[in-house]
């Protein structure tokens, strides 16, 4: 056990959570293949259903199933100390998780507590001439990239960026991976942070949609934005919005679609006076189609759009909604 | 109760997304920097929301005094504005070399709120809209062994007269979060927590005298070793974006609208009932 890459993944059962995790398990190996590392992946808490399949597509070479009443909680104490245990145990040299709300959490402090470099915001990793790593992490919202470069004498965290990277399978039959359990002793944790009401999704979830609408500052007004709801409903998706009009308060944040919003990937992303800035095409870029809408022939939003309608939003989205109306009943 | 808030002055991020949109972002001749003169600098926004919380906190009847601190070679721009805001101490800590990482940065920030007392609350921005890293928070959290609370949209004490505790609501992919936490702790802010006053003009006026405190590395008992470049930057780019965006035009808007709708059936993006 020389050097392992691992790949850190809890919860999330999901068909994106899954893609995301074969997509940190592809960067996780090609690092491992260039700088001679053993692929492991570490598992927090309940196991997917597809573990098996999953580690042998990727050619893992073992399995690492952290369980622990304390696990299931989603509390962010006992998941830190869980890792830093591993770590202490397993020596990683980079430790990968697909960056999410929980693991933004938690990452850096893991990378604290053991010593580590921490780079989150991931887009990929190269191995540089000397052997050690090269981050590559989006700044600015996403109107650049840095390449840093992690201290190769500690250990590195990294967060990946959902859709960041595409997940490929390592081809040729692989072993199936070594599995076993992680002696974790988590008996001194006690969460210090008491949830006294949880969160609730209400309704159905914008990163599950399969078309999303979304409305950006070219609206005009809160008013208008209902053009947007009526068209995500004729379309039987789901309404967004861009951060400025979350932070003007004409919808609610749990709509933000961005860097620091929702991660989407809907089959078709329709953005209705949205004018393509970085931080919220961080939340679309996956989309499998993208529509855009401006009055701007030069906006940003057009040069990752796959069809275009320069006009007045307020005069296409009603035709819109006739169009989508017809389309359903026709 | 003594609340500590940390703030770093960044790039406007308006202006480099604005830049960055009409496709003229340059970077500097080392290849890392964003060197265009044009582009302002300014207090982080999440750091400014950070201070924003603490004046809330004193404003909902709690005692406390309230310090700003920045890392920094010439802060005192970014800690004249807190002054104006309604900190009651601003601190300027110079990095010894320039450009510290997070690592040199959270323990500058960290043996600042050791050596100075302590603090009950320790108030950040979530993230800094230059590097986007949002890790200094977690490091200050685990160097104070304190709990880190992320992405609040609003911090209270539970009690205004006996601040032990704090009540704190997160903003969380799937709505809100309440949860409980005892002093001390470390607690980021996010856009959420809603405009930052704008300072008065005689506080603005009184500000501008003001001269932030100093504090060096050699007092706080931090040297080279302890501040060493963990994570080095080796390049920054601008990443572009190939086109290839068809435009549909028409006659009028329902023209328009149909012709689009039709497109989107062929490729079967959309089904037809």
């Amino acid at each position: 056990m020389t050097e392992p890459v691992v790949v850190c993944t809890f919860g999330g059962t999901s068909q994106a959570g899954q893609d995301e995790t074969e997509a940190a398990l592809t960067l996780g190996r090609r690092v491992g293949e260039a700088r001679g590392g053993e692929l492991r992946w570490l598992v927090l808490g309940s196991a997917p259903v597809e573990l098996d399949a999953i580690a042998r597509r990727h050619a893992v070479v073992a399995v690492d199933h952290a369980e622990d009443a304390k696990l299931d909680t989603a509390g962010p104490d006992a998941r830190v100390e869980a890792v830093a245990q591993y770590a202490a145990e397993t020596q990683p040299r980079l430790l990968i998780f697909n960056q999410d709300f929980d693991s933004r959490r938690i990452a850096p402090r893991i990378a604290a507590r053991i010593g580590a470099t921490a780079v989150m915001n991931g887009l990929g990793i190269d191995v540089a001439e000397t052997g050690g790593l090269h981050v590559i992490s989006a700044a600015y919202g996403g109107d650049t990239n840095v390449v840093y470069a992690p201290d190769p004498s500690r250990p590195c965290v990294v967060a990946l960026m959902a859709n960041a990277v595409v997940a490929e399978p390592a081809g040729g039959s692989a072993a199936p991976p070594e599995t076993r359990s992680v002696a974790l002793d988590l008996s001194a944790v006690e969460e210090r942070i008491e949830v006294l009401e949880p969160a609730r999704t209400e309704g159905p979830r914008l990163e599950d949609a399969e078309i999303v609408v979304a409305g950006g500052r070219g609206l005009g007004s809160p008013e208008n934005f209902k053009l947007v709801e009526t068209l995500a409903e004729a379309l039987g998706g789901m309404a967004a919005a861009s951060r400025p009009l979350v932070d003007e308060g004409w919808i609610d944040s749990s709509r933000q679609v961005g860097l620091t919003g929702k991660i989407t990937r809907p089959a078709l992303y329709l953005a209705v006076g949205v004018s393509g800035a970085t931080q919220h095409m961080a939340g679309c870029a996956a989309a499998k189609t993208i529509v855009a809408v401006n009055t701007d022939a030069d906006a940003a939003i057009f040069r990752h759009a796959r069809y275009g309608i320069v006009g007045d939003c307020l005069e296409i989205l009603p035709e819109l909604i006739r169009a989508a109306a017809q389309m359903g009943a026709g | 109760m003594r609340i500590v808030v940390c703030v770093k002055e960044v790039l406007d991020p308006d202006a480099v997304g604005a830049y960055a949109l009409a496709g003229s972002l340059v970077i500097g001749d080392d290849g890392k920097t964003l060197t265009q003169t044009t582009i302002p600098t300014l207090m982080n926004a999440y750091d400014e929301q950070a201070i924003e919380a603490a004046l809330r906190i004193r404003e909902a009847g709690v005692e406390c005094t309230i310090t700003v601190v920045s890392i920094g070679e010439d802060a005192t721009t970014i800690l004249r504005h807190a002054v104006a805001l309604g900190a009651d101490t601003v601190v300027a800590i110079p990095p010894p070399a320039p450009d510290p990482d997070c690592h040199a940065v959270s323990a500058l920030l960290s043996a600042y709120v050791r050596s100075s007392g302590g603090a009950d609350l320790v108030l950040c921005g979530r993230q800094a809209s230059d590097d986007d890293q949002g890790v200094v928070p977690a490091f200050v959290a685990e160097s104070l062994g304190v709990p880190l609370v992320d992405i609040a949209r609003s911090v209270t004490a539970e009690d205004t007269s006996d601040p032990q505790s704090l009540r704190v609501t997160r903003v969380t992919p799937d709505g809100d979060e309440i949860v409980r936490v005892a002093c001390p702790a470390v607690v980021t802010v996010s856009s959420e927590l809603g405009e930052p006053r704008y300072p008065t003009m005689p506080m603005r006026m009184s500000a501008r005298r003001v001269e932030p405190e100093v504090v060096t590395a050699d007092e706080l008992g931090l040297s080279g070793a302890d501040l060493e470049i963990r994570v080095g930057t080796v390049r920054q780019t601008v990443p572009t974006v190939k086109g290839d965006c068809e435009f549909i035009t028409g006659d009028t808007p329902a023209d328009i609208a149909d012709r689009l709708v039709a497109r989107l059936v062929e490729d079967r993006v959309l089904q037809q009932k």
